[in-house]
């Protein structure tokens, strides 16, 4: 079930998309979504897109598993949908019945805002497909670091990403075990009523909470017998520096955002 | 009565690049009554054969059947497991799963209690989570024993224990083996524990069984195999072959008593 | 040398009851040596484990590494580079996803430049044996993997000591003997003084020194042979010696000619078949 879901996950390679730096991919990805919520016309959203695709075959990653991976999303994506074509306070009523009712601009709306959060999915995608978990937590750490003078704890937050990393897989089959142990105790996770189910997991959220507390506790005196004392002094082993083929990336964003923000308001 | 396993395959992440085929066509009687030491290095497939043996895993092919009765599964650290606020109250969840009186819970909880060593008026109000690491853990093995189980399956149960621990388990779970005789199957790392407790011994290897008998037997037809599995030798069975070794030929031993009379008989010593 | 001087640990427990976990305790450990700490469930040493880098302080007396007091707050990044620590869950002290970060880790904690370090994760990773591990991550490696994962981490702090706190009680036989392997190797080749706490008298025989704790006390001191040879002794702490040294007591009593000095089956074999 969890196998599942590709969101999130990394794909090792050597293409260009794969050797720009972090910090590169976060700012272009976050061009783009900016320049997502820009587009107007058509022809935006063709450009949008043609660049979308570039990137995808830039980054040699297979198309048809690009794509596959928005179908744990796709509920969220038609929901929007949904959403926005019945609420859509519009004129020209194409359909009606009792209190709800869709209009060609509803229509229109919901069709933009999927359209919209596909592509930002899909890109976004692109983005943790190249890169490593890890790589990415320095990413973010560095660009957030800026922000501390106005106390934004930049490498606190690395370093919770660092360790959720680290332990998602562990606490994954933790929960296993004890699922099973109290299945074979009896227990039944998936029966009755709400209240009733509610209470029917206390027997596999206690025991994972008092572990996960345990393990936290063991962690911190492990990370402070090697030395952590946070921030302080720290160095890394793989520094991140910006390349010419990073250089050009950002070039290039800025060039195409100027484009999209000319073609919209000028 | 018995746990009776027909070509039994088991086959984790099945139709994936990451198919692994943890069991391969396992046949096996497990009666009550016997005490089988499963044995075999970490990923030969013990884990999976218990798992499916409780029926918490599924196999893809061949057929399993407990004739009537309760099997009771102590996993590996059951500590881990223990949720409720009181001793009573996670002793009591497996019985009440089961459907019986509140009756029949309590006389159940007070002889798991008891089994376990614990006294019911010190404990079992108490809140299980604060206690020892060792009395969590009989906690936990009292939370299956309550269930009564006709087959007892115990995942290392003795890990962690220290050598005083680790007995004194063992003597009370031979006490309830001679009380109530159930199928004991004991999964271990321990040799020591597979030849000093256990009436049969099944060795795994790679998803198959490769050795099934009398642990004495096992040990002294298959030592080279065992010790190329990686695999303990016995203290007992090491000093027995290093004195054959050097020329004292004993017959088979079954443990450090039997022994020590062999080499008194051998000595000509009273 | 790590110098122990009346220590006494006092906490609260629970009950806010005020437990002694240690009374009075004295050692001296020497550069290079291998000393294992043995004693039943609770007798106090993983808490004596935990004051030789600082992790715990003494409620009295005093713990000094190369003359060090833990108890100065200024010394205690330095002692903690000099005495590494290997924990019993080898899942909850790998901080990392991935296994060349996770040793980098504390190299890049105390500002070694990058060059550096990847030589340091290097060098750690191929002394225990898992530089071709480098790039995978940790929970899919088998638990005596990981505890060389974790052993990796801190040699790439370059320490002087190693107190490993029953590295090998969650592991299979297959990850103890590798770990063991492990520490032996490292205390002969890199001279590093290793502090071994375990409950597998097999392991404590491999030992420069034993020494017993029960109850909060170090009760018995020596070599293997020492103090394996003294059943009586070791069963009033709820230790258990080997089968050979059992043995040949039982069979002393029955007019057996064998040595005290006795610990291992090869030995006893010996004992009663003499080659001529």
């Amino acid at each position: 079930m969890l196998g599942e879901i590709m969101l999130g996950q990394y794909f090792p390679g050597n293409s260009f998309v794969h050797g720009l730096d972090p910090r590169t991919k976060l700012i272009a990805t976050l061009i783009y979504i900016v320049v997502i919520f820009l587009a107007k016309t058509p022809l935006m959203y063709g450009i949008l897109v043609a660049f979308g695709i570039l990137v995808v075959l830039l980054s040699r990653l297979p198309i048809m598993m690009v794509v596959r991976s928005l179908k744990p999303v796709w509920l969220i994506v038609a929901i929007t949908f949904v959403i926005h074509a019945f609420t859509y306070p519009g004129t020209e009523i194409l359909w009606q019945w009792k209190f709800m009712k869709i209009t060609q601009e509803g229509l229109e709306l919901g069709t933009k805002m999927s359209f919209r959060l596909t592509l930002l999915l899909l890109f976004s995608s692109v983005l943790t497909f190249t890169t490593s978990p890890i790589v990415l937590t320095d990413g973010i750490e560095k660009l957030l670091r800026p922000l501390k003078c106005i106390g934004v704890p930049a490498h606190e937050i690395a370093m919770m990403m660092t360790i959720a990393l680290r332990f998602i897989p562990t606490l994954l089959e933790e929960t296993d075990r004890i699922m099973k142990a109290q299945k074979a105790r009896g227990a039944d996770f998936g029966k009755g009523n709400l209240v009733k189910r509610i209470k029917n997991t206390l027997p596999l959220l206690v025991p994972l909470f008092v572990s996960a507390f345990r393990r936290a506790d063991e962690l911190a005196t492990a990370m402070e017998a090697r030395c952590y004392r946070g921030e302080e002094g720290r160095t890394r082993m793989y520094e991140l520096a910006y390349r010419k083929e990073d250089y050009l990336t950002f070039i290039f964003m800025i060039v195409f955002l100027m484009m999209i923000v000319g073609m919209r308001f000028l | 009565m018995s746990i009776k396993l027909n070509n039994v395959s088991f086959t984790y992440m099945s139709g994936t690049t990451m198919a692994h085929q943890a069991l391969r066509d396992i046949t096996l009687e497990i009666k009550k009554g016997e005490i089988v030491a499963l044995v075999g290095h970490t990923g030969s497939g013990k884990s999976t054969l218990i798992q499916i043996m409780k029926g918490l895993l599924h196999p893809d092919a061949g057929q399993v059947t407990v004739e009537d009765g309760e099997v009771g599964m102590v996993f590996q650290y059951p500590e881990a497991q223990l949720f409720a606020e009181t001793v009573y109250e996670d002793i009591a969840f497996g019985p009440r799963n089961q459907q019986k009186s509140p009756e029949q819970v309590d006389v159940a909880v007070k002889n798991a209690l008891q089994f376990v060593g614990l006294d019911f008026d010190e404990f079992s109000q108490r809140n299980p989570l604060r206690l020892s690491g060792g009395q969590m853990r009989r906690v936990a093995i009292a939370g299956v024993i309550a269930m009564e189980p006709d087959y007892l399956i115990l995942d290392e149960p003795s890990s962690g224990l220290d050598p005083l621990g680790r007995h004194n388990l063992f003597a009370k779970i031979m006490a309830l083996y001679k009380e109530k005789s159930p199928a004991v199957i004991l999964v271990t790392h321990s040799m020591e524990e597979a030849a000093t407790y256990a009436n049969r011994m099944i060795v795994m290897e790679e998803g198959a069984i490769l050795f099934d008998g009398k642990p004495a037997q096992v040990f002294t037809e298959h030592r080279e195999e065992l010790l190329n599995l990686g695999l303990e030798e016995p203290e007992v069975y090491q000093l027995h072959y290093l004195l054959a070794n050097r020329g004292m030929q004993l017959p088979m031993v079954q443990d450090e008593e039997q022994l020590f009379k062999e080499i008194k008989t051998a000595k000509g010593w009273r | 040398m790590i110098l122990i001087k009346n220590l006494k640990h006092i906490y609260k427990d629970s009950q806010n009851q005020e437990v002694e976990a240690l009374k009075d305790i004295n050692l001296e450990i020497a550069d290079g040596e291998f000393v294992a700490i043995i004693g039943a469930n609770g007798c106090g040493k993983s808490t004596l484990a935990k004051h030789l880098n600082g992790l715990l302080l003494p409620t009295e007396g005093e713990v000094s590494v190369d003359g060090l007091n833990t108890a100065d707050m200024d010394n205690l990044f330095q002692i903690r580079q000099k005495v590494g620590m290997v924990f019993q869950n080898p899942d909850n002290q790998i901080v990392a996803a991935v296994v060349e970060e996770d040793v980098a880790f504390g190299p890049e904690n105390i500002g070694v430049p990058s060059e550096e370090i990847l030589e340091r994760v290097n060098n750690a990773l191929m002394a225990v044996d898992m530089l071709p591990y480098a790039k995978h991550a940790p929970h899919r490696l088998s638990g005596g993997q990981k505890q060389r994962v974790a052993v990796a981490g801190i040699l790439a702090l370059e320490p002087k000591y190693i107190v490993w706190d029953e590295p090998t009680a969650m592991l299979d036989p297959a990850g103890r003997r590798e770990v063991l392997h492990t520490a032996l190797r490292l205390n002969k080749e890199k001279h590093i003084t290793m502090i071994y706490i375990t409950h597998y008298m097999t392991e404590a025989l491999q030992a420069d020194r034993v020494i017993v704790m029960s109850r909060g006390s170090v009760v018995m001191q020596g070599s293997p042979k020492e103090i394996f040879s003294q059943n009586k002794l070791l069963e009033k702490y709820s230790l258990e010696a080997p089968l050979a040294v059992r043995m040949s007591d039982k069979l002393r009593q029955r007019g057996a000619k064998l040595s005290e000095q006795i610990i291992t089956n090869q030995e006893l074999a010996e004992g009663l078949c003499p080659s001529n």
